[in-house]
C-alpha cells in the first residue's frame, strides 16, 4: 500500500515534466509531512550527507577530464586512428565509426557528446563516399553509447555510490556488500569489448551485403603515425584503470589525476585549448557534476525513504512467493529497465531503481558485480530507445533527419544490443572473468 | 546587481572545482614523493652515498613536515558548496531535466500550464528544504561542533544548504518570471562540442 503510493506520487510528479530530482524530493516530502514520524531533522541532516562522501567525488572529476578532451580535435585523432586500422575491412570508414566512437567514449564519457563529435566528422565523409544517410546514423546513435560501458563510467560510480551503505543478506545468509568502482571498471572492459566487437559485426555483415565501399590499406608507418597522435588521448583509460587496479589511487584520486592528466594533455600537448577556454571547461563540468549530484541528493532520501519502509524487502519477499528464481527476476529487471529507459535518463534510473532492486538480487544470489554491469547495459539500450533517447536527438540534429527515421535506421545494432544485453544476464563470467582473474575479487 | 549575483556565482563555482582537483592532485603527488624520496633514501645508504643520503633526509623532512590530512576533509567541502550553488546555476542554464515527452505532446496551453508548475513544485520545494537548512544551521551555531580535520564550525561548512537552496528557489522564480513574460525557457545542449565549426 505505501509503496503503492509513492510510486504513484512519484510518476504523477515526474510526468508533468519537472526535473527529476524535484520530484523525488518532493515526493520524500510530501510522504514525511503526511505519512509517517520519521524526525525532519534527520531528513534535513540527509540532504547534506547525501553527497558527504568521498567516492561520490569521483563523478565530478570524471567529468572534469571527460570534458578537457570532448573536443573536435581529439574525434578527429580517434577518427584518424581507427580508420587506418580498421578502414579496409568490410564496411570501411563505417566499421571505423564503430570503433572511434568505442575510444571517444570511453574517454569523453559522455554517450550524447561522442555521437555529435565522431557523427558530425564523419557522417558528412560517410556520405561523400556513398553509404546511405541512415545507416551512418543508425551505427553513430547506437556506438555512442558505448562510452558508459568502458571504464572510466561515470553511471557505474553511481551504481556504487546508490547500493553502498547498506549490508545485505544472501540465500545462504552470508553477507554481501556492494560492487567497488575498481571491481565494476574492471568487470566492464570485457563487455565493452564484446559489445563494441558485436556492433562491429553487425556493420561489416550488413556492408558486405550491400557492397559498401571500403578504403584502400593503410600502411603501418600511417598507422602508427594515427596512432602515437590518438595515444595521449587513450592513455587516459590507462591512467584510470592502472592506477586503480595497481592500488595506487582509490578511484576518486584517479579520477582527479586523470582531470589532472586530461587538462595538460588538451592544452599542452594536443594545444586544442588555450588557457582562455579553462574556465568554460570548469564551468561546463561544474554545472553537470552540480546536477548529478543534485539527483543523488534527492535520490539518497528516497532510498532512505524506501529502506524506511522495507520496500526493497517486500518486494524480495513477493518475488520468492511468486515463485519468480533469479531467471524471472533478471529478465523482469531487464523489462523494467527498458521501459523505464524510454523514458527517463541513465542517472536518474540508476539511482532510483539500483537501491530497490539491489537488494532482491543479492537474496537471490546474483553478484553484486555482475548485476551492476546488466544494469549498465540496459541504460545503454536505453539511450537509443525512444521517446526520450538523447543519442537519437543528436543523431537526428546532426544529419538532419526526422527522430521516427534515425530509430529506424539505428535498429539492426539495436537488436544487438538486446541480443548483447541477453548475453551479459545470463552469462554472469562474461563480466566477473577479468576482475577474478586479476584477483580484485 | 542581478549580473552581479550571475558573475559570482559562476566564478564560485568553477573555482571550487578547480581547486578542489588541484588539492586531490597535490596531495597524491605528495604521498608518492614521500614514498620516492624514502627509496632515494634507502638507495643512497647502501650505496653509501652520504652526501645523497643527507639530501635526501632533509628532503623527506621538508616533505613530511607538510601535513596535508585535511585535504580529502577541504575537497568534500569544497564539492558540497560547489553542487548546492551549482545546482542553482543548473536553473539558470536548463540543465535540470525531468520526463517532459507527455507535456510536450499537450497542446500549448495545458503544456504551458504544466511547465509553470514545474517550475513553481522546484520553487516550492527548494524553499522548503532552505528553510530545514537554515533551522539546522542554526541549531549547530548554538553548538561547538567543529570539523575532524580542519576544525572549522560546522555550521560555516553547512551553511551552503540554506544558502544554495534559497538560491535555487530564487533562480526557479526567475525561470518561471520569464517563462510567463517571453515564454522561452532555457536549454542545455547535451550534444555541444567545441572544435566542429572548421569541420563544417
Amino acid at each position: 500500500m505505501t509503496a503503492f503510493v509513492i510510486f504513484t506520487l512519484l510518476t504523477a510528479l515526474m510526468l508533468t515534466g519537472m526535473p527529476v530530482s524535484i520530484a523525488l524530493g518532493l515526493t520524500v516530502l510530501t510522504f514525511l509531512f503526511g505519512f509517517t514520524t520519521v524526525p525532519l531533522e534527520s531528513v534535513a541532516l540527509k540532504l547534506f550527507t547525501g553527497i558527504e562522501k568521498f567516492e561520490i567525488m569521483a563523478i565530478p572529476f570524471f567529468i572534469l577530464a571527460g570534458n578537457f578532451l570532448t573536443h573536435g580535435g581529439v574525434a578527429r585523432r580517434m577518427i584518424d586512428f581507427a580508420t587506418s586500422m580498421v578502414g579496409h575491412w568490410h564496411g570501411g570508414i563505417a566499421l571505423a565509426a564503430v570503433v572511434a566512437c568505442a575510444l571517444f567514449a570511453a574517454v569523453s564519457g559522455s554517450s550524447p557528446a561522442t555521437v555529435a563529435a565522431i557523427g558530425s566528422i564523419i557522417l558528412p565523409a560517410m556520405v561523400r563516399q556513398g553509404f546511405p544517410k541512415g545507416f551512418g546514423a543508425g551505427i553513430i546513435s547506437t556506438s555512442g553509447a558505448l562510452g558508459i560501458l568502458i571504464p572510466p563510467s561515470i553511471v557505474m560510480v553511481m551504481y556504487a555510490v546508490a547500493t553502498s551503505g547498506a549490508t545485505y543478506t544472501g540465500p545462504n545468509g552470508e553477507i554481501v556488500t556492494s560492487a567497488s568502482v575498481g571491481d565494476l571498471f574492471m568487470a566492464g572492459v570485457i563487455p565493452g569489448l564484446v559489445l563494441a566487437a558485436m556492433l562491429g559485426s553487425t556493420t561489416m555483415f550488413i556492408a558486405w551485403r550491400k557492397g559498401y565501399p571500403r578504403l584502400d590499406p593503410a600502411g603501418w608507418s600511417e598507422r602508427w603515425r594515427a596512432f602515437s597522435r590518438s595515444f595521449w588521448g587513450l592513455a587516459l583509460i590507462v591512467v584510470v584503470i592502472g592506477g586503480i587496479y595497481s592500488g595506487a589511487f582509490t578511484p576518486t584520486e584517479a579520477a582527479a589525476m586523470s582531470a589532472v592528466y586530461a587538462f595538460v594533455i588538451a592544452v599542452f600537448v594536443y594545444k586544442d585549448l588555450g588557457w582562455r577556454d579553462v574556465p568554460k571547461v570548469l564551468l561546463q563540468s561544474a554545472n553537470m557534476s552540480a546536477m548529478l549530484l543534485y539527483i543523488i541528493t534527492n535520490a539518497v532520501l528516497f532510498s532512505f525513504l524506501m529502506t524506511h519502509e522495507g520496500i526493497p524487502q517486500a518486494i524480495a519477499a513477493w518475488m520468492s512467493d511468486a515463485g519468480l528464481g533469479r531467471i524471472g527476476f533478471l529478465m523482469a529487471v531487464n523489462i523494467l529497465l527498458l521501459v523505464a529507459g524510454m523514458f527517463m535518463e541513465p542517472s536518474a534510473i540508476m539511482l532510483i531503481f539500483a537501491p530497490i532492486l539491489f537488494p532482491v538480487a543479492v537474496a537471490l544470489g546474483v553478484d553484486p558485480v555482475h548485476f551492476g554491469i546488466m544494469l549498465v547495459v540496459n541504460m545503454e539500450c536505453g539511450m537509443v530507445t525512444p521517446p526520450v533517447g538523447l543519442n537519437l536527438y543528436v543523431t537526428s540534429g546532426i544529419a538532419k533527419m526526422g527522430l521516427t527515421e534515425v530509430t529506424i535506421s539505428a535498429l539492426p545494432w539495436f537488436y544487438t544490443m538486446l541480443a548483447f544485453l541477453m548475453l551479459v544476464t545470463y552469462w554472469p563470467e562474461l563480466s566477473l572473468y577479468l576482475p577474478r582473474a586479476l584477483g580484485m575479487m | 546587481m542581478l549580473r552581479w549575483l550571475d558573475r559570482l556565482e559562476e566564478v564560485l563555482i568553477a573555482t571550487l572545482i578547480a581547486l578542489a582537483t588541484a588539492i586531490i592532485f597535490v596531495a597524491v603527488i605528495h604521498r608518492y614523493s614521500l614514498s620516492g624520496i624514502a627509496g632515494i633514501l634507502n638507495w643512497a645508504r647502501a650505496n653509501d652515498m652520504p652526501w645523497l643520503f643527507d639530501a635526501a633526509r632533509q628532503a623527506f623532512n621538508a616533505v613530511r613536515s607538510i601535513k596535508l590530512t585535511w585535504a580529502q576533509e577541504l575537497t568534500i567541502y569544497m564539492f558540497i558548496w560547489m553542487a548546492k550553488f551549482g545546482a542553482a546555476y543548473g536553473v539558470r542554464t536548463g540543465i535540470h531535466v525531468g520526463v517532459d515527452v507527455l507535456v510536450n505532446a499537450l497542446q500549448p496551453k495545458q503544456r504551458n500550464f504544466f511547465v509553470m508548475f514545474g517550475l513553481l513544485a522546484g520553487a516550492l520545494f527548494t524553499v522548503i528544504v532552505g528553510t530545514l537548512g537554515a533551522y539546522f544551521v542554526w541549531e549547530l551555531y548554538h553548538t561547538d561542533q567543529v570539523s575532524p580535520d580542519l576544525e572549522w564550525p560546522m555550521w560555516i561548512v553547512y551553511l551552503a544548504m540554506p544558502l544554495g537552496s534559497y538560491l535555487m528557489c530564487f533562480r526557479f522564480l526567475q525561470v518561471a518570471y520569464s517563462f510567463s513574460r517571453t515564454g522561452e525557457l532555457p536549454q542545455h545542449d547535451h550534444g555541444h562540442v567545441e572544435g566542429l565549426e572548421e569541420q563544417a
